[in-house]
């Protein structure tokens, strides 16, 4: 739908953004620009990627063209009235061509998932009246219909997990153990899977969270005991210390050194869990639950560390681990395992922290230039915004810092889903994010482009998500 | 798992310069939690040296000790374990193990630990146990010239007291340990 009617609606509205992209153009004789202009979308020149609410946004709701609203609250007081917009959609979405790899469902989230999604939204954060849409039931219908099944179809879950899982019944759990790999797809083993898992984590924790004092007293087998009861007075019988093995040693093998060594990665995780996400009651404040919930972070970043010295703690894995330990909060020794199980996904981000990382952001940066070269010489040339100022942090931790915690998860979702992996996926929506504010960018000097894309207005997720699918067959033409 | 440290009878500036190097380069700042000094040591600056290992200090007085505020016993909870402190030179005959268990008795502590004779020693009685860490520096006492630099380390877990016993013999520093269990039978009730 809202490829074929933009390409209609642009002729006629002059608006400023084409011109100065025309005059940009005209200026510029070079051969390749103009290659590249016709690569530039059309849609991408619309004044309905402006952040800014528009008065005529309902319009454009009753028209069913995408839009981006900027803040949930609005949408819900809207609610009741386009709701009977809803029923009206499908059979017209019907007729849209099928322009992404994702089958026909996903174009029906496009005018109603704005609703749906600012009801799943509304649930977590205000639990408002207006209850789940018909499509989120649908949804939910469907996921728990996959998951029910003797083998897990992982392209069918896969696509029905990139539209976003209800928050409802645990299924986001279920649906994220599968896909990061966790749980094989065939049903039967999960719970022989599970209890494999659980037990593992625990001997981890047993073995790494233990001080060396207990250490020692496991392994030397001596009869202290009866020693000391046997000989009530006199001098005590000294004995050889095994291995150099004792408090002060500087040995590099000994328990005791390595022990003082972590102390100092246990003491960071120890500040770094504390000041996770402050604003949650489940995480931070003085209810017991907050601080078993922290202790349980803290033994996973620990056991965590301890399993990779390669990687060991880098500030940020916590706020990674957040979203992860809130779907999974009923088992600790999940997301440990997890944490273990897909740090080949994620933690490579994490060791990127030294030279992988600006390749990555080479990347993201080359993306923006195969898509939208207009902002891409705005911001890093005449601008100077260098993406390490502001990209770093959305993909090092992959975005949580940059939302809400629901629309996080939900962007999660989406990330986990995706068969071209998370990365790629991750580098999409980061480009749909400089292109959903582009307006404001190509406006905006240093300073204040700087400011905007390190505080990330909050904006319509399922929007910028779908934006994100565009660029992937962008790319494939 | 508390790492106490006893160590005293240093007489730094008079008879001794400073700790063996070996020593120093193994009592680093962070790993210690508490730091028990029988006297002796006897200028200010080597209590700040300490301090600096250790903010937890205790030290009583030797009859060396420049700074008169120490006091002549101490004694201090540190887990499950009641710890005396004392320099040792007041009991006498010094160094006898009836007279310093008489002293521990009066006490009422588990372990005692004394300085005094610049040797290591550890007894142990029906009270509980007495401990000399000797001389840190291998300073030479009033009784004998011929002194092992040591010191003690004590690591407190639970019910359970691991001595760690630091000899700096030949220019080489021996370790040896210690075990000792504190059974609840043995806590000595006030007769």
């Amino acid at each position: 739908m809202g490829f074929l009617v933009l390409r209609e609606k642009k002729n006629p509205s002059p608006i400023s953004v084409p011109q100065t992209f025309v005059d940009f153009i005209g200026s510029n004789l070079d051969s390749n620009l103009a290659m590249a202009k016709e690569r530039i979308p059309d849609w991408l020149n619309s004044s309905l990627w402006s952040t800014t609410p528009s008065v005529d946004g309902r319009l454009h709701r009753f028209s069913l063209s995408p839009t981006t609203t900027t803040t949930t609250a609005a949408a819900a007081v809207s609610e009741p009235i386009v709701q009977p917009t809803v029923p009206v959609s499908p059979p017209a979405a019907a007729s849209r061509p099928q322009y992404t790899v994702t089958s026909q469902k996903y174009e029906f989230r496009d005018p109603i998932d704005k609703n749906s999604n600012n009801n799943s939204n509304d649930n977590d954060q205000n639990a408002s009246p207006s209850g789940v849409s018909p499509d989120d039931i649908s949804r939910q219908a469907q996921l728990l219909a996959e998951l029910s099944k003797k083998v897990v179809n992982f392209r069918e879950l896969r696509r029905i997990a990139s539209q976003g899982i209800p928050d409802g019944a645990g299924i986001r759990s279920t649906v994220w153990k599968l896909l990061l790999g966790y749980l094989p797809p065939d049903r039967l083993q999960w719970s022989s899977e599970l209890a494999k898992k659980r037990s593992e984590y625990k001997q981890f924790k047993e073995e790494l969270l233990m001080n060396p004092t207990e250490i020692t007293r496991k392994l030397e087998k001596s009869a202290v005991d009866d020693h000391s009861k046997s000989e009530s007075s006199g001098l005590l019988s000294r004995s050889q210390v095994t291995h150099g093995e004792h408090p002060l040693s500087l040995g590099e093998s000994s328990i005791w050194n390595q022990f003082f060594q972590d102390t100092e990665i246990i003491e960071q995780i120890d500040r770094d869990v504390k000041r996770t996400h402050p604003d949650m009651h489940f995480f931070s404040g003085d209810l017991p639950l907050a601080k078993s919930n922290q202790d349980a972070l803290k033994d996973i970043l620990i056991v965590f560390a301890k399993l990779n010295p390669g990687i060991r703690y880098v500030q940020g894995m916590n706020e990674i681990l957040a979203p992860l330990f809130y779907v999974f909060r009923n088992d600790p020794d999940e997301e440990m395992a997890l944490l273990s199980g897909f740090r080949d996904h994620f933690c490579k981000q994490l060791d990127n922290s030294t030279v992988g990382i600006r390749s990555t952001i080479s990347r993201l940066s080359q993306f923006l230039k195969e898509h939208d070269e207009e902002l891409w010489r705005h911001l890093e040339i005449t601008t100077k915004v260098n993406p390490q100022f502001y990209a770093f942090r959305w993909i090092t931790l992959l975005l949580t810092q940059e939302f809400n915690f629901a629309d996080s998860l939900h962007i999660w979702d989406t990330l986990l889903s995706d068969p071209e992996g998370p990365l790629e996926t991750l580098l999409r929506v980061c480009c749909a994010m400089l292109i959903l504010v582009r307006r404001r960018l190509l406006a905006g000097d240093f300073t204040s482009n700087l400011k905007l894309l390190q505080n990330y207005p909050s904006s319509n997720i399922s929007h910028l998500l779908y934006v994100a699918n565009k660029l992937r067959s962008q790319a494939s033409n | 798992m508390v790492l106490v440290l006893a160590l005293g009878d240093l007489h730094i500036p008079h008879r001794a310069a400073d700790l063996p190097p070996k020593f120093k380069s193994m009592l680093v700042p962070g790993k210690i939690q508490h730091i028990i000094c029988t006297g002796n040591l006897c200028i200010k600056e080597v209590q700040d040296y300490l301090k600096t290992l250790c903010p937890d200090l205790h030290i009583t007085r030797g009859e060396y000790d420049e700074d008169t505020r120490y006091p002549e016993t101490k004694t201090l909870t540190i887990g499950q374990f009641k710890l005396g402190l004392c320099h040792g030179h007041q009991v006498i005959p010094w160094g006898d193990l009836d007279s310093l268990a008489m002293l521990q008795r009066q006490l009422d502590v588990d372990i005692l630990v004394t300085g005094h004779t610049h040797q290591f020693t550890a007894y142990k009685h029906e009270a509980g146990v007495v401990i000399n860490p000797g001389s840190a520096t291998g300073a030479y006492s009033s009784i004998t010239y011929d002194v092992n630099p040591s010191f003690v380390l004590m690591d407190i877990d639970g019910l359970r007291v691991v001595v760690y016993v630091y000899e700096l013999i030949d220019g080489e520093v021996k370790v040896d340990k210690i075990d000792f269990k504190k059974t609840p039978a043995t806590t000595h009730s006030a007769h």
